[in-house]
């Protein structure tokens, strides 16, 4: 972060300054947190762990704030030294990656620096970061907040996109607005049903340069500005709710779609009744050519200015969350449903504490489209309420109960049906069924033990070509031992027993002290994806030792 | 010389550090939150006429985070009864579940109070790196205790802090 390192400076120093200053008078405070996570790689040829010539990876990064009343300055060094596996090769490195000084009252805020921000749900523009993904798309420039009157937000933002080390080409220009109109109209405070509408508006600007159609052997004249618009709207009454946001953007040809100049739409609708012991939530969007990025020729995970999220329930167990979902931004429909019930305790099906029964369901495919050309062109048309292709479908079950004051257990029933086209390769539908068992049981002061047991018997059989090595079908036990109610041991082993490859053992060992953690685990990492919120990466092959160490002071 | 002014960032944010002290952060102001009606809170906000603040940091898809809050359930009506205390859930579910949030809440039955923070602004300033991150404010709204992660049982230890606090003060 080159142009930037004068600036750093004179921010550090005028902390400094102010943080002494503060001090004096009683109102500073310094805030941070540190994270550490190392790994000494061991080559590994059955599982295709590589052999890093570095031996010890690291990713390591240190937060520092300090807050005084109203004005916040904040840092972050981050090292990558190089980065752990999975982690793009361009995070090789360490420096400043964030500096921002910003001051906030009750009708305003404003940021300058390295700043996070999102506009309704973010399908026109969120800048977040994800560090277990390895995602960080943070906005260098202006960001304000403002409330001019009870109810409204008004939020506005400029500036770059950070890309690993770098900053993209493009400049991200942004404003939005949200009203609240129970707080923002005294009149209708006492209302049942609530409601709150935004709008927001982001445009980006990137040079022209020469892309060349290959088809039509011109180059492509190219939009210099693109923006992208979206409504939003939330209702709640009792028990309901209902919110939906539609976004649109401008010709945008890049290289994820492929030059093409077809507008772009998304839609997301979501639904609930809930009360106590009762819930039920129904979610449905459709997303068509809405990648959004500050440079036209960035592909991979950098530079997203929106972030379309995935519907798909986000499962934890291991075998459930083999086959993720990732948000296919260039054209994808889906449904998911989720219902949640607790059976009263002193029943017959409830029993003494009462049972939680969990059920959730979803189906995403691709968009229904017919080809019009390639680069330089429309790309396709597409019938809005016609599908296409099956991504994914997934549907589980989990039921949870309380046996005593001791003993808790809870039994997970799991089907995934996964599409290996949005992961990139071919090899038809893989249909998984899963089976948890999870039990846990208090021993006493400061003791606790949990044993995990998972199955997953699969379709799909191992093909060297393809190289999945998730094929197969999978049994996997875990065991969990609490104890001096501050450290924790478990044993784990993930075994693939027919038509695949691989056995994963792991051992951990963690201390915790209040907020800090301390983890070393010694064993075999499966490769596979790692998601959060429908962003995914891919993890691969380890064997070795980890060390993780965070803490917040 | 590129190292020199690495070093030299990290000497200054080392004296940082130590020349202001970081014990009894206050409670960040003016973050924005929302309620699970779609309401907008500012974090000053959050306050329990002078008595303990529990702020738990969660999200739907956490299981470690749905065991404790489920555990402080239980025994939550006990607790304010005792102790007067307040537990503020707050849901860093982004878009993907964030409309999930209200649905889990009340299938899950649970009593407290609780907030969303999307795109986790206020995650950050509290400086939570996992979930579930465990705060305790007094009656002044001052940080006097924190704690990441959750094992079972470590609701009791939680409990046993919020009594001393109490104790301290009178």
């Amino acid at each position: 972060m080159k142009p930037t390192r004068f600036a750093i400076l004179l921010l550090a120093l005028f902390m400094h300054t102010v943080a002494a200053h503060g001090q004096g008078i009683g109102g500073g405070q310094v805030t941070g947190n540190v994270q550490i996570d190392g790994q000494l790689t061991r080559p590994d040829s059955l599982i295709g762990a590589k052999d890093d010539p570095e031996r010890w990876l690291m990713n390591a990064r240190a937060d520092i704030l300090y807050t005084n009343g109203g004005f916040n300055a904040g840092l972050r060094f981050e090292a990558y030294t190089p980065p752990l596996p999975g982690f793009n090769a361009q995070y090789k490195g360490q420096g400043l990656a964030n500096y921002f000084v910003s001051y906030a009252n009750e009708q305003i805020e404003v940021t300058a620096g390295t700043f996070y921000e999102q506009f309704g749900s973010g399908m026109i523009l969120r800048a977040y970061e994800d560090r277990y993904i390895g995602i960080d798309n943070a906005l260098l420039g202006f960001n304000i907040h403002a409330r001019p009157i009870k109810g409204v937000t008004l939020k506005g933002a400029i500036g770059k996109q950070r890309r690993y080390w770098e900053y993209g080409n493009g400049i991200v220009r942004g404003i939005d607005g949200e009203i609240d109109l129970n707080t923002a109209f005294s009149k209708l405070e006492e209302m049942p049903l609530h409601i709150t509408m935004g709008a927001g508006f982001v445009s980006r600007y990137e040079a022209d340069e020469n892309i060349a159609s290959s088809t039509q052997g011109y180059s492509l004249k190219l939009p210099l500005n693109v923006g992208a618009g979206a409504m939003r709207m939330n209702l709640a009454y009792k028990g309901w709710s209902l919110a939906g946001e539609y976004a649109r953007k401008g010709q945008d040809p890049n290289a994820m779609n492929g030059y093409i100049y077809r507008k772009g739409e998304a839609l997301l609708i979501s639904g609930a009744y809930s009360q106590k012991g009762f819930s039920a939530s129904v979610q449905a969007k459709r997303v068509d050519n809405m990648g959004f990025k500050s440079s036209r020729r960035e592909t991979g995970e950098m530079l997203y200015i929106n972030h379309i999220p995935a519907i798909t329930k986000q499962h934890t167990y291991a075998f459930l969350s083999m086959y993720p979902y990732a948000t296919q931004a260039t054209g994808e429909m889906g449904l998911q449903g989720d219902v949640m019930y607790k059976i009263k305790k002193e029943t017959l099906l409830g029993g003494k504490y009462g049972t939680d029964l969990h059920f959730n369901c979803s189906v995403i495919t691709g968009l229904d489209t017919v080809a019009l050309g390639g680069a330089g062109t429309e790309g396709y048309s597409s019938t809005f309420f016609s599908t296409g292709e099956l991504y994914y479908g997934d549907m589980s079950l989990e039921i949870a109960r309380k046996l005593d004051a001791k003993n808790k257990i809870a039994c997970t029933y799991g089907y995934v049906v996964f599409n290996p086209v949005i992961e990139g390769h071919g090899g038809g539908l893989h249909h998984n069924n899963v089976i948890v068992a999870d039990y846990s049981r208090k021993l006493g002061k400061g003791k606790s033990l949990r044993i995990e047991g998972e199955w997953m018997g699969s379709d799909s059989h191992y093909d060297s070509e393809i190289d999945d090595k998730r094929s197969g079908d999978w049994i996997m036990g875990l065991v969990e031992y609490n104890f001096g109610g501050h450290f924790f041991l478990s044993l784990s082993d993930q075994y693939c027993y027919n038509d695949g490859i691989g056995n994963y053992y792991t051992a951990a060992f963690g201390y915790t002290k209040n907020a800090t953690r301390l983890q070393l685990s010694y064993g075999k990492q499966r490769e596979g994806i790692l998601c959060i919120g429908g962003v995914c990466r891919a993890v691969p092959a380890t064997n070795g030792l980890t060390v993780s160490l965070t803490t917040s002071f | 010389m590129k190292a020199i002014k690495k070093l030299a960032a990290l000497a200054i944010m080392a004296v940082m550090a130590m020349t202001v002290s970081a014990q009894n952060a206050k409670l960040p102001e003016n973050i924005t939150l929302k309620s699970l009606d779609g309401k907008s809170i500012q974090s000053n906000e959050i306050s329990n006429d002078g008595k303990p603040i529990v702020i738990s940091f969660w999200a739907t898809w956490c299981k470690p985070c749905n065991r404790e809050l489920n555990a402080i359930n239980e025994l939550y009506a006990e607790w304010q009864e005792e102790t007067g205390v307040k537990l503020v859930a707050v849901s860093i579910d982004d878009a993907k579940s964030s409309m999930k949030v209200k649905p889990h809440v009340d299938g899950s039955g649970w009593e407290f109070e609780v907030y969303t923070d999307e795109n986790q602004a206020f995650k950050r300033v509290m400086n939570v790196v996992n979930i579930p991150h465990t705060f305790l404010i007094d009656g002044q709204g001052k940080i006097v205790w924190q704690h990441t992660g959750y094992i079972d049982g470590d609701e009791e230890e939680l409990l046993a802090k919020i009594k001393e606090l109490l104790e301290s003060k009178n």
